[in-house]
């Protein structure tokens, strides 16, 4: 039998163990709440579909899906850039802008527009390119639009690299960085930042230099936001990079188009060197015509 | 704690007494504010701190940024320069036929492909006067300078040598890799004989039948990576030439700075470099041009 007292102090105590016991599942009810909402942020910052695609890597050539044979009908099915009259301005002074390794050829060279082109002599060579080999690597778009020559990405922990066997290396960073303030760089120079969506890459580029060289006769400057998604097959062998430039005053209408490109084979494939010595005449000249039949 | 007296006491004693039950309920109301502020303190330092440790690994850690080393003994990535205390070079002991008449000729076909502007190969992508950039995919890993130069190629995924009745020689020749331990070891012949700037540090020349062989190691928790090189090539070597470089890791938020122009048609250039500028040439230089 508990006497008064006794059930006094007995219900004191429970009291306190009461209080005590709440006190403690309230701190350890709050830090698990607390340590769930951070795994769980934390587990949405690991999503497995935002971890690099390792299929990203390897040795890539740009296809031909139309059978087109040549650059002109690799570009054909790029619709028209809209361009407001600034962007015009800008594409009329780029011209065609189709890249390649070298320096513009003579205006000379050129027929006048109409004219009727006249065969070339057989068995003599002509100039076609008068300063070959000119040219800084990754300061146009060849290294964002590739052509026939391979190129290969290789996926680091922080960087995705484009490395072109025609010249040009680009970097994308892939550390979450924020592009830098490009106005403060005196040399027109582009800075690329991507990110993985579903094993896409998906890169935005800024600061591109003025200027053309896009399919489509699309332009360039410095207020345009090019985003590309990298999206390979599930087998690994196909990739196709979905361009897109915007920009509002270049751009009535954000410019859209698609390259493919298969993954190199046989195994084991490598990187060529494309070389070019511009001391050597022979960069410069064409072919030596055949007679013709 | 629940048995003792004292606090049993003063706990009944609310209970019975009015002055002394309202105190104590304050004392109560007290403790449940504290507990409330408490428990809340514990919750945002804990959510705070997971999402610290997570930040490294999702959103950009400004912080880690700043880092230049590494706690993975692997972790190559990255950008490394040479300085003034990184070369250790001593002289090469070259073959006999190695003249100093065979040695200016190579020096001027150095000086020729750096006229044109040539891709400039190994060795000298290794050592270009600004940082290189390493990345390690799980393929192959790349090395590339912002001069002119090819990237450099450095396969992992294979262990022998593309056939050389197939591989065409290239200024930084065909590399492959593989792990000893936490030392990268890079094997590399089909260098070309001629193309590029041929120097090796030290002496000698690269020729179609040069063997190197480098170690990559991170020293110093990463913050210094060890390159040793090793040339082997009868033709111009008594015995193997090595030296050993130590690169510097930039700092994670590094980012190159605009490369420098290389304009092979730049006459002010061409003549500071003692060459006199060519002509561009005209659809007359060619006969049969139009």
């Amino acid at each position: 039998m508990i006497s008064g007292n006794s059930f006094k102090q007995t219900v004191g105590t429970s009291s306190i163990i009461r209080n005590k016991a709440m006190s403690v599942a309230c701190v350890c009810a709050l830090s698990l709440l607390g340590l769930s909402a951070a795994l769980l942020t934390r587990a949405a910052q690991q999503d497995p579909t935002s971890t690099p695609n390792i299929l990203l890597e390897g040795d890539w050539v740009r296809t031909d899906t139309n059978g087109s044979g040549d650059f002109g009908g690799l570009n054909a099915n790029v619709a028209k850039a809209q361009l407001t009259p600034a962007g015009e301005a800008i594409a009329a002074r780029a011209g065609r802008g189709r890249g390649g390794r070298g320096g513009a050829t003579p205006p000379a060279a050129a027929p006048a527009s109409g004219a009727k082109e006249t065969p070339h002599a057989a068995g003599q060579a002509y100039v076609l390119v008068s300063m070959p080999c000119n040219g800084m690597p990754g300061n146009g778009m060849g290294s964002f639009n590739p052509d026939s020559g391979g190129f290969h990405l290789i996926v680091g922990k922080t960087q995705v690299v484009w490395a072109q066997e025609r010249g040009g290396s680009r970097i994308i960073y892939i550390d979450g960085r924020p592009h830098p303030d490009i106005t403060n760089i005196a040399h027109p120079v582009y800075n690329s930042t991507g990110h993985f969506e579903d094993g896409v890459l998906v890169v935005d580029t800024v600061g591109l230099p003025t200027g053309g060289g896009i399919p489509g006769g699309a332009v360039r400057g410095p207020n345009t936001h090019l985003t590309e998604r990298f999206e390979v097959s599930p087998d690994g062998q196909h990739m196709k990079i979905v361009y897109t430039y915007s920009d509002p005053s270049l751009y009535v209408a954000p410019h859209t188009y698609t390259y493919t490109f298969d993954r190199a084979a046989p195994a084991p494939t490598y990187a060529f060197e494309e070389w070019c010595d511009a001391s050597d005449p022979i960069e410069g000249q064409s072919i030596v015509p055949p007679a013709q039949q | 704690m629940v048995g003792s007296p004292g606090l049993a006491s003063r706990l009944y004693s609310s209970t019975e007494k009015g002055p002394d039950r309202e105190l104590i309920a304050a004392r109560n109301g007290g403790s449940v504010k504290n507990f409330i502020v408490g428990c809340l303190a514990i919750f945002l330092a804990a959510t705070a701190l997971t999402l610290r440790v997570g930040s490294a690994q999702g959103p950009y850690d400004s912080q880690a940024a700043m880092s230049n080393n590494s706690s993975d003994p692997r972790d190559l990535s990255g950008f490394w320069a040479l300085s003034i205390d990184s070369r250790q070079i001593p002289p090469a002991v070259l073959v006999p036929t190695v003249t100093k008449t065979a040695i200016e000729k190579r020096e001027k076909a150095d000086q020729k492909a750096i006229r044109w502007c040539n891709l400039l190969g190994m060795p000298y992508i290794m050592d270009p006067g600004r940082p290189i950039d390493i990345q390690l995919g799980k393929r192959e890993m790349v090395v590339f300078a912002e001069v002119p130069a090819s990237p450099r190629h450095i396969y992992l995924d294979r262990s022998a040598h593309i056939d050389p009745q197939i591989f065409d020689p290239t200024t930084n020749g065909d590399s492959i890799g593989h792990w000893e331990g936490n030392t990268l070891v890079v094997d590399t012949i089909g260098f070309h004989p001629d193309r590029g700037i041929t120097a090796i540090p030290g002496g000698g020349f690269r020729t179609a039948t040069t063997h190197l062989v480098e170690q990559y190691q991170l020293l110093e928790n990463g913050a210094l990576l060890s390159v040793k090189f090793t040339w082997s090539d009868p033709k111009v070597y008594k015995t193997p030439h090595s030296y050993e470089f130590h690169y510097y890791r930039m700092p994670a938020n590094y980012e190159p700075p605009p490369g420098l122009p290389c304009n092979q048609y730049d006459d002010l250039r061409t003549q500071f470099l003692g060459f006199t500028p060519a002509a561009v040439r005209k659809p007359s230089d060619v006969p049969g041009a139009r």
